[in-house]
């Protein structure tokens, strides 16, 4: 007797479809082996299936049970078999009639209930490109799956519920998606921009960042308010736009960091791994590849505080997901594509002592040390970001009237507002374009979207001359430019757009 | 319990095994044949092929069912010993190995038989 249940294995952000078989041969003494390439999870899965079945009141069957997960020759993963395994040993000693066109997928507790399991959203879209109709993923999954549209996604609390759905004696309705409650509501920060005192020019240039998605380097001595200033900046940002929000969610739900009941994300990421960080863990990858921080701050922030103290292979190996937005990690047995269009937001001071630029303190490092401790960061990480700024120490002066200046400095709502105006002009502008804001344009979308006059262009050649940038600067300066210029909402750029963009160029080390 | 209740039991469940065979079709030929090593429980013949009977037998299944104690390393044992007797009657045609698992109920009597064929599949 054999059965054919379909399910599907997730790689990275791909998925496959896995036929599971399952034979009960009339000979030979009680056994259950799974055949196909299982790991250790997937091997295991035998005494949950067992477990949960016997624990569900149903008999197991004294039989010699074969399971084979086709393709035979591709390693299979994870903890989502068991369902499509108990399922096809029962419709085998219940004889029911497998539902066409549908893919199981899921974890059985021994219980018999069936657990949250990572990647749901991934299957429901496979079945959509490959035209499968009906998907039955466990109940607190099933949210995450029902956010795309045109598949039935059946809701499986336990092998009786759904034993009794395939045998007509209940129904079972496809699940509707629900937005959580939190996700529409504004976002909180840990700080309201206001609450900085002082740091104007920071504070616009974080404006910036937000408004087009341009990376940032903040450099300064310490307790002036850097990490203060990052952490105020999810405040600031806007929501993810539905496609964006969808790119987001399939990242999360391939690494299994949605939440059961969980709906679409919403909200940008903000990561701040610790500078301790192995280069694996920034960029992703394993065996089985998995995500790294990059990609989890994909469409949102990645915040590195001391910027100077991660080890330069970290650091240099973020070169290529910062330029091309997504990036393939191979393995010698595997390989998966994640996206990484992230905002880098750096911070770090200008020296070991990190007094270098300080107005009252005096700078005890030799310049041997500061040499030392600038190089830890390369040319050509520091070319890539947009913007520098400096951030100063605080003058004791805004103490003292403190609350006045509370009262005049803008609210981070505020900014928002400014921002999501900026990177609506952008949605529209790139519509076409495949992609989302100003920092993402190729050099042939500058040359389309970002026309300079003249006057505009003869300050921007001034300036490379004078600060001898290089030619990737060169379209930098005109990107942060455009977004300047969207900040105001003016459609064209003018001189003062580019004379501002020019404050935020980046500083050689002569320079300062 | 002693030694010799085990046996007695173990007699008793070779028993009722040969007589559940004998009603399914297959002729007894030997009953627990002994070797210098070894005892094969029961050797039949059914349609042309040479059968070697394992029989397992339990008075309760408290401490697991007659199937779960027979192992790969028993299995090999009885592919062995099914071996030695051909070698030794010169047959060199068809043969297969089966179990008969018994369960006794309380008054010695088979509560449950279970006959599986071909276990070395």
């Amino acid at each position: 007797m054999l059965s054919r249940v379909s399910s599907a294995s997730n790689l990275g952000l791909e998925t496959i479809p896995v036929e599971v078989e399952v034979n009960l041969a009339e000979r030979g003494l009680p056994a259950f082996e799974i055949v196909g390439l299982p790991s250790k999870a997937v091997d295991e899965s035998k005494e949950r299936v067992k477990t949960a079945i016997v624990n569900s009141g149903i008999e197991f069957p004294t039989r010699r049970i074969t399971v084979n997960l086709a393709p035979a020759d591709v390693p299979k993963e994870g903890s989502f078999y068991d369902l499509p395994i108990a399922v096809g040993i029962l419709s085998l000693t219940r004889q029911c009639r497998l539902p066409k066109s549908s893919l199981f997928f899921g974890e059985l507790s021994l219980e018999g209930t069936v657990r949250h399991t990572k990647g749901a959203l991934l299957l429901a879209l496979c079945a959509k490109e490959r035209g499968i109709k009906n998907i039955f993923v466990p109940e607190p999954s099933a949210n995450e799956a029902a956010i795309i549209e045109g598949v039935n996604v059946y809701p499986v609390e336990s092998l009786n519920q759904l034993l009794a759905y395939l045998s007509g004696e209940i129904e079972l309705l496809p699940a509707e998606y629900r937005e959580a409650n939190q996700a529409q509501a504004p976002v909180e920060a840990e700080f309201d921009i206001a609450e900085i005192l002082g740091q104007e020019q920071a504070k616009r240039a974080m404006e910036i960042s937000a408004g087009g998605g341009h990376n940032l380097f903040m450099i300064g001595s310490p307790g002036a308010g850097k990490t203060m200033l990052a952490r105020a900046l999810p405040g600031i940002l806007p929501l993810l736009a539905e496609r964006e929000s969808l790119e987001v969610t399939k990242v999360y739900s391939a690494s299994g960091r949605i939440p059961p009941q969980g709906s679409m994300i919403k909200i940008r990421p903000f990561r701040a791994p610790h500078h301790t960080i192995s280069p694996v863990g920034l960029i992703g990858g394993g065996t089985n590849p998995q995500p790294g921080e990059v990609s989890l701050a994909h469409r949102g922030v990645l915040f590195l505080d001391e910027f100077n103290e991660f080890p330069r292979s970290v650091l240099e190996a973020l070169r290529q997901p910062m330029e091309d937005g997504h990036l393939t990690i191979s393995r010698s047995r595997k390989r998966a594509s994640f996206p990484s269009r992230f905002m880098l937001i750096a911070s770090a001071n200008p020296c070991p002592c990190g007094y270098l630029y300080h107005p009252g303190k005096p700078c005890l490092c030799s310049q041997r040390e500061i040499e030392k401790y600038r190089k830890r960061v390369s040319g050509p990480i520091l070319d890539r970001i947009d913007l520098h700024v400096e951030v100063p120490v605080v003058d004791v002066k805004e103490f003292s009237h403190e609350q006045e200046v509370k009262k005049s400095a803008e609210l981070s709502s505020q900014i928002r507002m400014r921002v999501v105006k900026a990177r609506e002009m952008q949605r529209e502008r790139f519509i076409k374009e495949g992609i989302h804001t100003n920092a993402e344009m190729k050099n042939k979308q500058i040359k389309k979207y970002c026309s300079l006059s003249k006057e505009v262009r003869q300050v921007l050649l001034q300036a490379m001359r004078t600060f001898k940038l290089s030619a990737r600067s060169y379209f930098k300066m005109i990107k942060v430019t455009r977004t300047i210029a969207d900040l105001e909402g003016s459609q064209g750029i003018t001189v003062a757009h580019m004379a501002e963009a020019l404050q935020y160029r980046p500083k050689t080390q002569n320079e300062g | 319990m002693r030694k010799s209740e085990n046996l007695r039991t173990a007699r008793r469940g070779e028993e009722i095994a040969a007589r559940h065979l004998q009603t399914k079709g297959y002729r007894l030929i030997e009953q627990n044949y002994r070797t210098r090593y070894a005892e094969i429980d029961l050797i039949t013949r059914y349609k042309g092929i040479l059968v070697f009977v394992e029989v397992r037998t339990k008075r309760n299944e408290q401490f697991g069912s007659p199937e779960e104690t027979i192992n790969r390393n028993k299995i090999n044992k009885l592919i062995k010993n099914a071996q030695g007797y051909m070698l030794k009657k010169g047959y060199n045609k068809k043969y297969r190995i089966d179990a008969v698992c018994v369960l006794l109920d309380k008054n010695g009597e088979a509560g449950r038989i279970s006959h599986y064929e071909n276990i070395t599949l």
